[in-house]
């Protein structure tokens, strides 16, 4: 097979799974639908009232969550004493900083729209998203 | 009319012109996400094989564009969109590993490992059932395929091919360039068809 073909191929392949796709989004049930236009709604509304709000308590939240577990796990499995401590530190580190990394990710967003104010509107899109 | 009347004017006239360009954009961000949230469901959905979770991800992702990328030109949403998503989805991924090593070593597997979003679809409409059952069939292949690949392609792959967004966009959405894309497509439609064989199609 050439070049020329190959590339046919991929294209006749690629169709075909956008077909598929497409016939899987079409079917989505009525409930799956109802959800995401409540998200919808939701972020609307976000938008609307600007949204951000800084919750004092969740980094206090944060490290209860992590003592509870800590205690859940060590008092419950024996085994735990044999696992090396550096890489528990850090998977707990990982599990429980979702609160501490939404506010990193807040932080740097409004670092970057400071920046971007002084910035032309003609700009690509941002690089530091999400 | 007196000075300080034709200041108020002016000032009522620029207020309603604020009021009304913010419904506008509300309008037109309300359009965005009712076209790009069921593609991007299913495109959340293959990556982590969970519907609920990729109802959230999504959900944060609209919220997330909302809050703070409302104001960027339209043209822009869509690779910002998918840029917050395929970020969601990897954070995702991320935790969920060290979650299931966690709960290996604790005692508990997860629960929903026979999780099929295919067989809990319903019927989309009308066609007869041995097509509907050959094309389920082929999009459990296609969705299992794809997930064995490695995350830069399955990225490159939705994008181009489910979302049906040009290089440059995908480029935006995965944050690189758009050389990257172009291999990344490539070697994962390869993959793919050479998983899926000679009869997929």
């Amino acid at each position: 097979m050439n070049e020329r073909d190959d590339i046919a191929v991929d294209d006749v392949f690629a169709t075909r799974a956008k077909a598929l796709f497409d016939e899987s989004v079409d079917g989505l049930d009525g409930e799956t639908r109802s959800r995401l236009n409540r998200g919808r709604q939701k972020a609307l509304a976000e938008a609307a009232t600007g949204g951000f709000r800084w919750m004092p308590w969740a980094p206090a939240g944060g490290l209860a969550a992590a003592a509870v577990i800590a205690v859940v796990i060590f008092t419950g499995n024996p085994q735990f004493a044999e696992l090396a401590v550096p890489e528990v530190a850090t998977d707990m580190e990982i599990l429980l900083t979702e609160d501490s990394l939404e506010m990193i990710e807040d932080l740097e967003f409004y670092s970057w729209i400071d920046f971007d104010a002084e910035a032309s509107d003609n700009e690509g899109p941002a690089n530091n998203v999400g | 009319m007196s000075a300080y009347a034709g200041s108020f004017a002016v000032s009522c006239v620029a207020r309603d012109r604020k009021e009304v360009d913010t419904l506008q954009r509300e309008a037109r961000l309300n359009r965005f996400f009712a076209d790009v949230e069921k593609r991007a469901l299913r495109i959340a959905e293959i990556s982590i094989r969970d519907r609920d979770d990729a109802l959230d991800l999504v959900q944060d992702s609209m919220i997330k564009l909302a809050r703070n990328y409302a104001g960027r030109p339209d043209a822009e949403w869509t690779p910002l969109f998918y840029r917050i998503l395929q970020n969601r989805i990897r954070d995702w991924q991320r935790r969920q590993a060290v979650r299931n090593r966690v709960m290996v070593f604790v005692g508990r597997g997860k629960e929903d490992d026979d999780y099929d979003p295919i067989a809990t679809a319903p019927d989309p409409a009308g066609r007869a059932p041995d097509e509907e059952l050959q094309n389920q069939e082929a999009m459990r292949g296609l969705e299992s395929a794809i997930s064995e690949l490695p995350g830069r392609q399955r990225e490159a792959f939705m994008l181009r091919t489910f979302e049906g967004m040009d290089v440059a966009g995908t480029a935006a959405a995965m944050g690189c360039s758009e050389g990257s894309v172009k291999t990344h497509y490539s070697r994962a439609v390869h993959s793919l068809r050479e998983t899926l064989g000679e009869h997929w199609q």
